[in-house]
């Protein structure tokens, strides 16, 4: 049984490893695009499709944020890989509030036209 | 994009050639067992068997799920694309989360050799990451008229 339990462990190493490689690599390579990553849509009247793209302040400090949080929830882990860590309360909030201020950035961009003409 | 009748084709006889894979080895599996001398007892030596069998099975899905993705036949290039192109941050955030989530646990459950049990702070964190998401996507969707053919 204690080689069942092994193989299991082998397995799961392999599969999981082999997934974040195999997305790793396409990420790299430019099979999976990255192309404006940092873009947001931005109402443009001189555009057929009504939007442009530009670099977006509320997509950076996101992204920042994110990898900031994966990185330190990562080296915890990697630390003392026998429990999950505990992720500060403040950190949790810190996440949510980039998040709301990502959302609410696209949310005033996105349905601010729509919200004028509600209220004329 | 729809699957062709050629690859369902394909996709079908795999399927099967793995499983009759699976059922023959762990059989051999149990008849080398049923000689060892340690296994007396045949409900533990079919225990064995069968577990064997559904550790390869699953082992032998993912090779190949992993091979088709790597090999393209399955593409993932618009994993993190919006319907009508550019990048989405909010996808990639996600993916992000969900993989560190994912690796956390491998780690974890590999170390410690039990399932265990997931923290208050971690479903928060994938919580929050999970509902920008979708929130993302009903501000797009709304925001464009509510046709998500015409997203960015």
């Amino acid at each position: 049984m204690r080689s069942l339990m092994n193989l299991a462990r082998w397995e799961a190493i392999v599969l999981f490893f082999g997934f974040i490689a195999v997305v790793l690599w396409k990420l790299m390579t430019g099979g999976i695009s990255l192309s404006y990553l940092l873009d947001s849509d931005i109402p443009d009247a001189d555009s057929p499709t009504a939007f442009s793209s530009d670099v977006s302040a509320g997509r950076t400090q996101l992204l920042v944020v994110t990898l900031a949080v994966a990185a330190y929830y990562l080296l915890q882990v990697i630390q003392n890989p026998r429990e999950f860590p505990q992720v500060p309360t403040t950190m949790i909030a810190a996440l949510g509030g980039s998040h709301a201020l990502y959302l609410a950035g696209k949310a005033r961009t996105l349905l601010a036209g729509r919200l004028k003409d509600l209220f004329k | 994009m729809a699957i062709s009748d050629e690859d369902k084709k394909t996709f079908r006889s795999w399927f099967f050639g793995l499983l009759i894979f699976a059922i023959v080895a762990s059989i051999l599996v149990g008849i080398w067992l049923h000689g060892d001398p340690h296994f007396k007892n045949s409900t533990v030596v079919l225990k064995a068997a069968f577990t064997f069998g559904s550790l390869l099975l699953v082992f032998l899905f993912g090779v190949v799920v992993l091979a088709a993705l790597a090999s393209g036949l399955i593409d993932i290039s618009e994993l993190i694309e919006e319907e009508s192109g550019g990048t989405s941050t909010s996808r990639f955030q996600l993916l992000i989360f969900t993989f560190v989530i994912g690796l956390s646990f491998v780690i974890v459950v590999t170390c410690k050799c039990e399932i265990p049990s997931l923290p208050a702070n971690v479903l928060a964190l994938l919580g929050v990451s999970a509902t920008t998401y979708g929130v993302s996507k009903g501000i797009q969707f709304g925001g464009k008229n509510g046709n998500p053919t015409e997203d960015k």
